[in-house]
């Protein structure tokens, strides 16, 4: 779910957001994976691409749409309904991802946005370590 | 039926290992071995070395079930896109880069496979339940390491500057923004130095206009190595007169 660096998500504390690669953001950004990466918390239904479904709580969605939910039921093709504790779709295996009635698309897309662009402009902004700044003149 | 294959352990790049694990595939149980959860890929094989070795890019899907009711033990679920056994790990992995929708079923999981071809449904089975989420979780950041190739753009690595520890300079933050400003959106985007830096360009530029007839040297006002150096020069050292004592004048 996460490329590029460790990111490891202990599964027994809370979820955390993970943008871990400048790769993973500039893909995040130029496409609608933004918007399912703002599912995280919800509890939604994922289509796969052979017929089986997965409806759970998003933990993450990577910039590959690689998803992993929790709680989850997970429907096979053939119609038998399972429980799993966790799951992790490969992004490549997504058919459909169902948005919850309730969210605001366009908010959503906008705040994780700016939740890319905070972490980008970071040292802009006055963050980062100091003591490997660059001399003023 | 499955065919097992010599295996050795991974030498590199082992995320996980789980002993004691029962690997059951498509129903069939292969018996009691170790897996391997590895950065390259997934393996398990037996006490006497023989098993199987799976491509991340081939594994659809991976969980965790403690659901009793469906399977008798809680143990580690993976769907695999295409059929192991009598074919080659690699044929399968080119068939699956292929995208080959060609559902040929020799599947002794039985039913409809979807569109998308054939699946193998393999079980780990660990003997210490509480390594599962140890193995789902080596198993999330292996697989995340081998995106899907066929989904790439070209347009994917941002160029501009974003935030390095071993770089951190405050006043590059803006570089990175790939927009270009007009005269009176720009101005409130200067930051002090960029600022300075169009005053002393502008002073310059306009200088220039009313001092044309300096030979190439020195000047009273400014001075060529300003315009050599452009980006180095604070615009505050800058004073009138520093060059007085120069020896030419050509005015």
């Amino acid at each position: 779910m996460e490329s590029g660096g460790a990111g490891s998500l202990p599964s027994d504390t809370r979820p955390v957001e993970v943008f871990n690669s400048i790769r993973e953001r500039t893909i995040a950004e130029n496409s609608m994976v933004v918007l399912l990466q703002g599912l995280q918390g919800e509890v939604t239904t994922v289509d796969l691409r052979n017929e089986s479904t997965a409806r759970g709580r998003v933990v993450n969605v990577d910039a590959f749409m690689n998803i992993r939910l929790e709680e989850v039921v997970y429907r096979d093709w053939r119609g038998n309904d399972t429980q799993m504790q966790d799951l992790f779709i490969t992004g490549r295996n997504v058919r459909y991802v169902h948005i919850p009635d309730h969210m605001d698309i366009t908010k959503t897309i906008q705040s994780q946005l700016a939740k890319i662009h905070r972490v980008r402009n970071f040292a802009s902004e006055g963050g980062g370590r100091k003591e490997f700044a660059k001399k003023t003149k | 039926m499955v065919l097992l294959k010599n295996l050795r352990p991974p030498t590199e790049g082992v995320r996980h290992e789980q002993a004691e694990t029962t690997a059951v595939m498509d129903g069939q149980m292969l018996g009691c071995g170790k897996l391997y959860v590895a950065e390259t890929r997934l393996l398990w094989f037996d006490n006497s070395g023989m098993g199987f070795s799976l491509e991340y890019p081939t594994i659809g899907l991976h969980a965790i079930s403690r659901d009793v009711s469906a399977y008798p033990q809680e143990h580690l679920y993976v769907m695999v896109n295409g059929k192991l056994g009598d074919e080659n790990e690699s044929d399968m992995a080119e068939k699956e880069a292929g995208d080959d929708d060609d559902s040929s079923s020799s599947s002794s999981s039985g039913g409809d496979d979807g569109e998308e071809g054939p699946i193998t449904e393999i079980r780990f089975v660990p003997s210490d339940k509480t390594a599962l989420e140890l193995m789902f979780t080596a198993m999330c950041e292996c697989q995340a390491l081998h995106p899907d190739p066929e989904d790439d753009d070209s347009d994917n690595d941002f160029e501009g500057d974003e935030y390095d520890v071993e770089e951190a300079d405050p006043e590059h933050g803006h570089a990175d923004v790939p927009t270009f400003y007009t005269c009176d959106e720009g101005l409130s985007a200067l930051t002090q130095e960029g600022q300075a830096t169009l005053e002393r360009l502008e002073g310059m530029l306009a200088q220039s206009v009313s001092q044309q007839y300096h030979m190439a040297g020195v000047r009273t006002e400014g001075s060529s190595a300003e315009l050599e150096d452009g980006m180095e020069v604070d615009a505050a050292a800058m004073e009138a007169g520093q060059f007085e004592d120069a020896d030419v004048e050509h005015w």
